[in-house]
């Protein structure tokens, strides 16, 4: 009997685990609430123009950061250029074939530009794409795993740097305490640069302003799907003593605008990648200073537009602050007052005179 | 017989329950004020029958008729709402609770927690002379004192039919003597008891009926006043009753297994074994003797390498092996009967042929090197089978289809094989039928014979004075005192496992 | 006695047939719970798989069933070793960062990576057998922990030491072994390595069944008090059978590794979660080396198919996971009465056969 009751409970860790994995996918607030099918732009649109693949990166859509965003450019371009769309979505721990297969059923069922959201699509289009030399393919924050070029594969990369500059640049202005914070989702290469941008930005603005920085996790992508881990990181450096934080952790981050909340009146969260102020809860809003901006939706429709125009994108396109593909949110109105400042910063990154670093 | 100086009337029960004998046509009658034993065989249906009655099973035909009224008995609850109560062989008690406590545990509606409470037990405790403290902790509590305690339960529920199942199994000849004042008391105030045991001299010590079950059913009823022991055994087993006798002596001058000063402690520095030394020569049978839980287990485990001792020396021959393992202990050539075959003795759920292995994995024929050599082993089950008559449809048969005497006697001709020089057995007929246990006991005498040196611990006297050659006590994990068989009685026993009186 | 050996196999099967079409049924009740269509989602998954995800099918198979095997190996002696997938996750960090050095060439390279993988798996399952040894912790809890452990580790040293490219940083990349191709050679190959999964699989019915070693190790999950007292030494025991667990699970990934990813990289090439299948395919194949392998199957076939529902259907790929688990739960559950039911059929056999043998005399 004794056996049974220990055997059930590895059973029960077994299905949570299971489940666990699952749940991790939705991220975000909302996870068990997908979009309904009836919103799906993908299941009217059956317009003649280009079919376009959009494949999500783990959380898919309802994720309310960068898989919703590329959705958002996806939709628009798919209006305005009367196409259809095809989705796939990525689920945790899936191999390398999953990706690739995922990327070979979009082709297969006729897509001509097939999008990649997430640098983890960089191998699988990598493998793909010389197979389907007539489809055009894109990754959001991607490369060439290989030295082989490849001629039908174009890499959105983002100067997310300089949008962390300005938001930088923001906190440091607004803190009154002297001391602002970062939380980073997983301590990777991609979020290193964020990192890198918001303290040089607070620094450039502020010269003795101290940063505190924290990572949910070291290299476990559940970071990014960890809103308790956002809010513990996050309440750590408030109790240090920050008054603003700034998070880059996708789905983690409500955690961290909780937190915000929690800590009280003065005290701030900035958001990223989306406008998070229009998607945050009532109580986070008056919290949420600004969000650094990362127009996934803005790369993926102009990607979309170059293939319909017959001139499809190739190789590396850079979205950064010249080109309004990173930015900062006003919404809210929390810092009309130092706008100008902010903007002042900005020109000097677009003509040069400040080179935002990328590692910290 | 009037229909109101009936207790208990079961009338063609049966019950085809998937167990090894299923009870079909018993007929029971019990009458008010009186003991009434239960006697027969392992596997006879005795505890079919004890569980049938106290509403733990439902019986498939026959019907129940308790005081005069026909009832269905679908729970203990049921049971106990009609008057009749239960008090099993391992005690179901609360030790970190009080006297009181355990008392009205789960009876609160009867009389409170409270005074009144306190006042019932107090009644219940003088009229029947229990001497109950309702203020002191179980775990206080000695195993006669807790028999007692969980007999007054009963009666504190209202029981007026108690059913006690092997009661004396694990009291000393004393404490049996004064269990039997208590149940004289107890049926002198009206109350029916409902007596199972082994032991034929108890049985027609105590008991006014006899009922004799065989197979399932009953076979028939005897009068203590004008039956013998005899007669009862050959009721139960339709045979000749098997004595212990010991044969002529054959204990040799080779000293097979010394102990020299060995003491263990446990894990809070309490000696569990002190100062223990003996010696056991091939051919001779020393036996143990001591109540249960006075370091019979741990000395058994201490010699088979399961503990190591923390002072003095284990020899085997004049091998020194006091740091040795259980598997190197077994290579050299000691036989295990353990305590509790459930525990110790056998995988329930592996076939018998895998039981066979057990213990003996690194041995032939059971072994080839580092390979399981499954055909010797199935081979060498067989045999095992056929010598020792463990009745199972075949060697692939789980052990938990057997009944316990089977499975003992699976477990002795195992360890028997593979001529072993040293037998530790433990209880090695507990729990089993009168036929069984005469087979194991006879086995172990001609391997005593053949020069084998046995350790044997034994909560059964006649078992230890029939086999031994020399009786040791062992009392709070000393040795206390050698007997002679030949000339010890039970109750001179008795008294040294107590420490009522040094030898 | 033959028809009682029938018997018994048809009875092994009814516990994984309750459960199987208990987690259909399951799985049908969500989706229509949720407003989807249940036959759009079955016809999906029951569809023949295209060559390419026959291939996948194969390939993730092999890697399940060698994590399947590692914590059957913990689970037949009663030990649960919840930490596959930190040993695989570490070994196999270690094992590609060895490859990628190329110390050695050829079969030599592939040889020495395998042991070390084995190694390191085993090292770090090995602390939790020490662990429970020599201090009493749980090893579900231990192993657990050290899942954590093992992951933040290899991620602090793949930053450290590893190739950063792109927004990634992974180990060196080192050379495929050629696997083989049934299809076109862009649906991909049935890596080389998968034969671990065989070896693994006759290896671990040869130990339990045939050795002294596997008796012991059976005996010891039966009980530990009985292998106790058969002469097991159970410290030894828990270690070995724990290291040996460990290093199982280091295997977990190198089919992967050589046959197609060729370098490791956290969220990229190395793919994460096999542990816990592998946990959950020992609890549905009953840790049976046959039943694992029918286990590895399914739940191979259901990852790999569940990848066409977005395309095809409005369901998520995660409808899948529940269909996993609940086929784990179910099939625990049903064991257990089928067990009873089992053992009640046993003992009438017995009970019939005295009865006949005592009365025919009579």
């Amino acid at each position: 009997m004794r056996r049974l009751t220990k055997l059930s409970a590895v059973a029960a860790v077994a299905a949570l685990a299971l489940a666990g994995c699952g749940s991790s996918d939705s991220g975000g607030s909302d996870g068990g609430s997908k979009p309904a099918a009836s919103k799906d732009v993908c299941k009217d649109a059956k317009g003649s123009g280009p079919k376009i693949g959009l494949a999500y990166d783990v959380g898919g859509r309802g994720d309310q950061s960068f898989n919703d965003s590329a959705y958002v450019g996806l939709k628009k371009a798919v209006t305005e250029f009367d196409g259809s769309c095809v989705e796939g979505e990525a689920t945790d721990g899936e191999p390398e074939s999953a990706r690739e297969d995922r990327l070979r059923n979009m082709a297969d069922a006729g897509a001509n530009a097939i999008v990649g959201v997430g640098f983890a699509y960089s191998d699988s289009v990598n493998a793909v794409a010389p197979d389907y030399p007539d489809v055009n393919f894109a990754i959001v924050d991607g490369f060439d795993p290989d030295t082989k070029p490849n001629d039908n594969v174009a890499y959105l990369t983002f100067a997310a740097n300089e949008g962390s500059y300005l938001v930088g640049v923001a906190a440091a202005e607004k803190s009154k305490s002297g001391t602002i914070g970062f939380v980073g989702g997983v301590h990777n290469d991609l979020i290193k640069g964020f990192e890198a941008g918001y303290v040089a930005g607070a620094k450039a603005a502020k010269p003795s302003i101290k940063v505190e920085v924290s990572y949910i996790q070291e290299s476990d992508l559940k970071g990014f799907g960890d809103p308790a881990g956002g809010k513990a990181a996050a309440t750590g450096e408030f109790d240090k003593g920050a008054d603003v934080v700034y998070h880059a952790s996708g789905a983690s981050g409500s955690g961290v605008f909780d937190a915000a909340v929690e800590a009280g009146d003065g005290k701030w969260a900035i958001g990223v990648d989306s406008d998070q102020y229009l998607t945050a809860t009532a109580a986070q809003k008056p919290h949420i200073l600004t969000s650094a901006l990362k127009r996934v939706d803005v790369a993926t429709y102009d990607f979309i537009k170059t293939v319909n125009a017959g001139k499809p994108a190739t190789s590396y396109t850079t979205y950064d602050l010249k080109n309004d593909g990173v930015g900062y949110s006003t919404a809210g109105g929390f810092i009309d007052d130092i706008k100008s400042d902010i903007d002042g910063y900005k020109a000097k990154i677009v003509s040069g005179d400040i080179k935002v670093p990328t590692k910290p | 017989m009037t229909q109101e100086s009936v207790a208990v009337e079961l009338r063609g029960i049966g019950k085809r329950f998937p167990g090894v004998i299923a009870n079909h046509d018993v007929d029971l009658t019990i009458r008010v004020g009186t003991v009434h034993a239960l006697i027969g065989e392992n596997g006879a249906g005795k505890s079919t029958l004890m569980k049938i009655l106290y509403g733990v099973q439902k019986p498939d035909d026959g019907t129940i008729t308790i005081n005069g009224h026909a009832v269905v008995l679908k729970t203990p609850t049921d049971a106990i709402e009609n008057g009749v109560g239960m008090v099993f062989q391992h005690f179901m008690l609360a030790d970190n609770l009080t006297v009181l406590e355990n008392m009205v545990l789960g009876a609160e509606k009867l009389h409170g927690i409270g005074d009144a409470a306190r006042t019932e037990i107090a009644r219940i405790s003088d009229r029947f002379g229990f001497g109950l403290e309702p203020d002191v902790l179980v775990e206080k509590l000695g195993v006669a004192d807790r028999q007692r305690l969980e007999i007054a339960k009963v009666l504190y529920r209202g029981a007026r039919i108690i059913i006690l199942d092997e009661p004396t199994a694990v009291l000393v000849p004393q404490e049996v003597d004064a269990l039997f004042a208590n149940l004289r008391e107890l049926k002198d105030a009206g109350n029916s008891i409902l007596f199972i045991s082994h032991k034929l001299d108890e049985v027609l010590d105590i008991s006014d009926d006899i009922t004799v079950m065989r197979r399932g059913t009953t076979v028939g009823t005897a009068d203590p006043r004008t039956t013998t022991k005899l007669q009862l055994a050959e009721l139960m087993v339709g045979s000749e009753l098997p004595s212990p006798e010991t044969e002529e002596s054959t204990v040799t001058d080779t000293v097979q297994l010394t102990l020299d000063d060995v003491s263990l402690a446990d894990e809070f520095g309490r000696n569990l074994l002190t100062s223990i030394s003996l010696q056991i020569r091939r051919g001779e049978v020393l036996g143990i003797a001591g109540v249960e839980g006075n370091g019979q287990a741990e000395l058994v485990e201490t010699i088979m390498g399961m503990r190591i001792p923390d002072t003095g020396r284990i020899l085997l021959g004049t091998e020194d092996v006091t740091n040795w393992h259980t598997r190197e202990l077994r290579e050299a050539g000691i036989g295990y009967i353990p305590e509790d075959r459930h525990r110790h003795g056998l995988l329930l759920d592996a076939p018998l042929w895998e039981n066979r292995i057990l213990g003996h994995q690194t041995q032939a024929p059971n072994a080839k090197g580092p390979w399981i050599n499954r055909s010797g082993a199935r081979k060498d089950t067989d045999r095992i089978m056929a010598e020792y008559d463990v009745r199972a449809p075949g060697i692939d048969t789980p052990a938990r289809a057997l009944s316990g005497g089977n499975q003992q006697k699976l477990i002795v001709g195992r360890e028997m094989s593979g001529d072993p020089v040293l037998l530790i057995a433990s209880h090695p007929t507990r729990g089993v039928d009168v036929g069984a246990q005469s087979a194991i006991w006879d086995h172990i005498k001609r391997a005593r014979r053949a020069g084998l040196a046995v350790l044997l611990i034994s909560a059964d006297l006649d078992e230890l004075i029939g086999l031994s050659d020399t009786i040791q006590v062992i009392l709070r994990g000393r040795l206390v005192g050698s007997f002679e068989p030949a000339t010890v009685t039970p109750q001179d026993l008795g008294s040294a496992m107590t420490g009522g009186a040094a030898a | 006695m033959r028809t009682f050996n029938l018997k018994a196999i048809g009875l092994s099967l009814v516990a994984p047939a309750i459960a199987i079409v208990v987690s259909l049924l399951v799985t049908t009740l969500v989706i229509a719970a949720v407003g989807s269509s249940p036959s759009d989602f079955w016809s999906t998954m029951f569809e023949v798989p295209k060559p390419r995800s026959r291939i996948d099918i194969i390939n993730q198979t092999g890697m399940i069933y060698i994590a399947a095997v590692a914590a059957a190996i913990g689970f037949r002696m009663g030990l649960f070793n919840i930490g596959l997938e930190g040993q695989y996750t570490l070994a196999s960090y270690a094992a590609a960062a060895f490859a990628g050095g190329a110390y050695l060439s050829g079969f030599a390279n592939v040889a020495v990576t395998l042991l070390i993988a084995i190694a390191v798996g085993a090292a770090w399952s090995g602390i939790a057998g020490v662990l429970r040894t020599t201090r009493g912790v749980s090893e579900v809890i231990s192993t657990i922990m050290l899942n954590s452990i093992a992951i933040t580790l290899v991620g602090y040293l793949l930053n450290r030491y590893g190739v950063h490219e792109g927004n990634t940083v992974r180990t060196t990349k080192i050379d495929l072994v050629t696997g083989f191709s049934p299809y076109e050679d862009r649906d991909g190959q049935i890596w080389t390595l998968t034969i671990i999964a065989v070896l693994v699989g006759v290896g671990f019915w040869l130990l339990l069944n045939k050795t002294r070693f596997g008796f012991d190790l059976r005996a010891s999950g039966q009980s530990d008090s009985v292998a106790k007292a058969s002469g097991v030494n159970p410290t030894r025991m828990i270690i070995t059978a724990m290291a040996l667990s460990g290093g199982i699970a280091g295997l977990i990934w190198m089919p992967a590794l050589f046959g197609k990813a060729s370098s490791f990289g956290l969220g990229t090439s190395f793919q994460a979660g096999l542990g816990f299948l592998g946990i959950a395919v020992a609890l549905l194949g009953r840790n049976r080396p046959l039943g694992m392998l029918f286990g590895a199957v399914l739940f191979a076939f259901l990852s790999v198919k569940s990848n066409d529902l977005t395309f095809a259907t409005d369901v998520s790929p995660s409808i899948v996971q529940i269909t996993q688990g609940v086929a784990v739960l179910a099939v625990v559950i049903a064991y257990e009465v089928v067990r009873r039911w089992r053992a009640q059929l046993e003992q009438r056999a017995v009970g019939q056969d005295l009865v006949t043998a005592t009365e025919a005399p009579a």
